[in-house]
């Protein structure tokens, strides 16, 4: 061969004397390198070997040896190896292609090994000192021999290799994990019921191959290793079963269970896998000296060991499983937050009980980088699921509670809550009664939406004062940066606060609003009560006076003064009706609610002329008040209040019916007169017909009134007969009880609008006319006083302005606005 | 058919019997309070001089006792006696 001749130049340079010496050497150091199992005598290959050193010829030995094995590789050995692995296509099942597989390798090592042995021999012999058998160029002997083994095998790899490879570790995953699962637990292998198939390699008992996969294995690694071919070929097999395991196992146990940790379970699971690694890296971690016999770590018992959720607290392995350790972790934690992030909306609906997914989701997410992902998919899954008109209020509210407080807990910077949530805070300002819905959570009337109320009487509440402050956190040392997703804005880090209440109040950005609103929801609570019983407001209001500060809350206080001055002049008065002779005794039982009206919120004006009798009873009761007080006397506001009252039918009494005055001042009318008209009452009470319409409702619904034809009402004195007709007139709004006696807001806005009309007539006198613009751009430089001008638009005052003209107060033409002519 | 009442709660807002809305002091309405009261009624009470003109008490109180010469009317420089 080349070789030969190559060896026979060198010969000839060297000299004749030792020509034929030399020769003779050449041939006993080749025949014995390419010896299989190195059989020819040691010592005259080493006598050889120095001769041919002597010669300076060592140095071709490498390279000789070298360039045979590539000859070798590529003409033979690894056409017969890819041949071999493809050969029986298809036909065979997968314990005959595990077989071929196993062989493929098997009759690749046993094709090398000579050249390998040789190698081995080479480098022993140089390591003694005896002599340079390298070639020049880096690295050793042997380590470019695999580089170049390497190098062709896998120059273009098949891929039925990597098929082969995969669908070969799967199964010898699934057989380890079947019997190591035995051992550990055996509720996770799923036994018997698949009827005679043995889980472990998927075949029917009898024929399960399980223990021959597991050596077919361990040989294989041996191979690999010995080729130091495993990081090649096994790698990528091996991560993408761990992959796929990882993700499937976590589809079966995690997704929608969120009451449970699964930290500790996975480790204990991925310590398992370990041991199935170590497997498949036996040989490796042998070399690397150190201890893992196949299984060792994973074996029973050794896994339960760790106690710290940190899956890198393990046992020492070797390099390699300490590496394969560190990916597990890392796939883990990645596909884990995958998951979570998807269900994050749902998890963070059912929180307090989701707590441990939470837990465990900021365990992983700490070690991923995968904050902005949440974020952006956080934020559409509450765009697409909470934020649309479907949704009420309330359970937006309940989800941006349970939102605060998971969030609080994943992300203790709050940068998460504050970015995420923006849509809702912005969304919830939009709605008209997220304010009222916010207040009666806060005062515990909220059905369902308890939180807010056992918030706010939780011990330490910060208050909203304090974080207007700025003072500086406690201690500079906690004080620790913002992430680096953190918006930006005028708010420190401080200021994003955790509290709750306070993120709910300042939704928009005043606490204004909701103390106004908290004083309506105070007031119509207060006036419908029948008793002067306010201990519960009392506590309420205390405890919101810890929250917004005492000057804030001043207004509820007195108002809830005005309740205990009431009851105190009520039965003072009492005391004085109770001394009077019996027939000057009031015909009805007055008890008055006392309100210092500046310190209430505007109640609805509504005209009610009330029963003489009533009338009468109030008059003196207002007497009496006028002696209690000097120089003070009582305005009624007739419409307020309620009515207990008893009536007597021919044939039925209804008792103890509690009603509004107006439904009492109708039906003391129809004690007088059994018949009236819709037009005869309204004058009699000075309430308009659609108003009375539906008051006379509740009365045709308790079956004391009936309607006929031509408006008329009458008194149904025998009801029984006509049961059956009552019971088809339903009430037209039953929740009439529960009106609100505070304005609404629109209400308020009204008369704030009225109170311009004043400088739009004074304007008009002056300027005798003006257009729409200018008339609103004057209010807005002189009566930028409250917040009322800057937010009305331009449309609303037009709006207004034509009312105006609709009632003859103004006239319009061309656009320009002037007062009527006097007179 | 028989009405009998048995308990009619009414409200009533309370005022006072004043010539004026206003406290001609410190402008804010008489059923309110003066600046450095927080309950009205009777905390903070109206007083009335013989010149017929009223104050919350706290606020003519401070005027008068600002004064050095002679006590005043603020409203209509008479002097100033309290109404009996």
């Amino acid at each position: 061969m080349e070789d030969i001749g190559m060896e026979e130049d060198s010969a000839e340079i060297s000299g004749s004397a030792q020509k034929q010496g030399v020769a003779d050497a050449w041939e006993t150091v080749t025949a014995a390198l390419m010896s299989p199992g190195g059989l020819g005598p040691e010592q005259g290959l080493w006598d050889s070997l120095a001769l041919l050193s002597g010669e300076g010829l060592g140095r071709l030995l490498g390279g000789w040896l070298l360039e045979t094995l590539q000859m070798r590789l590529s003409s033979a050995v690894v056409p017969e190896f890819w041949a071999e692995l493809k050969q029986p296509e298809n036909e065979l099942e997968e314990r005959g292609r595990a077989w071929v597989l196993l062989t493929a390798f098997q009759t690749l090592l046993g094709r090398l090994e000579p050249f390998l042995g040789g190698l081995e021999r080479l480098e022993s012999w140089q390591d003694e000192g005896r002599g340079s058998v390298c070639g020049p160029g880096p690295g050793g002997l042997q380590e470019r021999a695999f580089t170049i083994i390497r190098a062709l095998l896998l120059f273009s790899p098949s891929p039925v290799l990597q098929e082969r490879v995969l669908e070969f570790y799967s199964r010898t995953f699934s057989v380890y994990m079947h019997q190591e699962g035995q051992a550990e637990d055996g509720a996770e292998a799923p036994e018997g019921p698949e009827g005679g198939v043995c889980p472990g390699c998927g075949v029917p008992t009898q024929q399960c191959w399980c223990k021959e996969a597991l050596a077919q294995l361990k040989e294989l690694s041996h191979i690999l290793s010995k080729l130091q071919l495993l990081e090649w070929v096994s790698c990528e097999a091996v991560t993408s079963i761990l992959h796929k395991l990882i993700e499937q196992r976590m589809e079966q146990h995690c997704r929608g269970e969120y009451e449970r940790s699964f930290l500790l379970e996975f480790q204990t699971w991925l310590e398992l896998v370990l041991g199935w690694l170590s497997k498949v890296f036996a040989s490796e971690a042998e070399k690397d000296g150190l201890v893992p016999a196949p299984g060792a770590p994973g074996a029973p018992g050794a896994p339960s060991v760790p106690s710290t959720p940190s899956l890198q607290a393990g046992q020492p392995g070797s390099s390699v499983l300490k590496q394969w350790r560190c990916h597990m972790h890392q796939f883990f934690c990645r596909i884990y937050v995958n998951m979570r992030i998807e269900e994050l909306f749902s998890i963070i609906r059912d929180f307090p009980e989701s707590k441990a997914a939470i837990e465990d989701l900021k365990f992983c997410l700490e070690r991923t980088n995968q904050r902005q992902q949440l974020l952006t998919s956080l934020k559409s899954a509450f765009e697409s699921r909470l934020l649309h008109p479907g949704v009420h209020t309330s359970d937006i509210l309940t989800v941006y509670i349970s939102a605060i407080k998971a969030l609080r807990e994943l992300d203790p910077s709050m940068v998460i809550l504050q970015v995420a949530c923006q849509p809702i805070r912005k969304y919830l300002r939009t709605r008209e009664d997220t304010v009222r819905q916010i207040v009666a959570g806060l005062t515990g009337d909220a059905e369902g939406c308890t939180d807010l109320a056992s918030e706010l009487s939780r011990g330490d509440p910060v208050t909203l004062e304090m974080q207007d402050s700025d003072e500086e956190g406690a201690d500079p040392e906690d004080w620790t940066p913002d992430p680096t997703d953190a918006v930006p804005d005028k708010m420190g880090s401080k200021r994003r606060s955790s509290d709750i209440i306070s993120l709910l109040v300042s939704i928009y950005g005043s606490k204004d609003i909701f103390i106004d609103e908290y004083r309506a929801v105070l007031a119509d609570r207060l006036l419908h009560q029948l008793n002067y019983n306010t201990a519960r407001e009392i506590r309420n209001v205390e405890l919101l006076k810890l929250r917004f500060g005492e000057s804030h809350m001043h207004y509820c206080e007195v108002m809830l003064k005005d309740m205990a001055d009431s009851r105190r002049i009520n039965s003072n008065i009492r005391e004085e009706e109770s001394r009077l002779s019996e027939e000057e005794q009031p015909p009805l039982s007055l008890s008055s609610i006392i309100l210092s009206s500046e310190f209430w919120p505007p109640l609805k004006e509504e005209k009610l002329e009330l029963p003489p009798v009533v009338c009468q009873a109030m008059e003196a009761y207002t007497h009496r008040y006028e002696k209690l007080k000097a120089m003070r006397t009582l305005s009624w506001k007739p419409h307020l209040g309620s009515v207990t009252l008893d009536l007597e039918l021919e044939d039925r009494t209804l008792t103890n019916l509690t009603v509004s005055p107006i439904h009492a001042a109708i039906i003391l009318h129809f004690q007088d007169k059994s018949s009236w008209t819709l037009e005869e009452l309204s004058v009699k009470l000075g309430a308009p017909k659609e108003l009375l319409h539906r008051k006379l409702a509740l009365w045709q619904q308790h079956g004391v009134l009936r309607e006929e034809a031509g408006g008329r009402y009458y008194v149904v004195e025998t009801g029984s007969s006509k049961e059956k007709m009552d019971r088809g007139v339903m009430l037209i709004d039953s929740d009439e009880e529960r009106d609100s006696n505070t304005t609404t807001q629109s209400e308020q806005r009204e008369e704030k609008l009225q109170l311009f009309w004043a400088y739009i007539q004074a304007m008009l006198t002056n300027l005798d006319s003006m257009t729409l613009d200018r008339i609103h751009s004057m209010l807005r430089m002189f009566v930028a006083t409250g917040p009322v001008v800057t937010e009305m638009d331009i449309n609303e005052l037009e709006g207004f302005l034509q009312r105006k003209v609709r009632e003859h107060q103004l006239l319009v033409s061309a656009g320009v606005y002037r007062l009527p002519k006097a007179n | 058919m028989k009405v009998k009442i048995r308990q009619w709660n009414a409200v009533a807002s309370w005022l006072w019997v004043a010539n004026d809305e206003n406290c001609g002091i410190c402008r804010m309405p008489f059923n309110g309070c003066c600046p450095d009261c927080k309950v009205p009624g009777d905390d903070c009470p109206l007083v009335w001089g013989q010149c017929s003109h009223c104050f919350h008490m706290h606020c003519i109180l401070k005027w008068l006792n600002s004064q050095q010469v002679q006590q005043q009317c603020p409203m209509c420089r008479q002097e100033w006696k309290f109404k009996e």
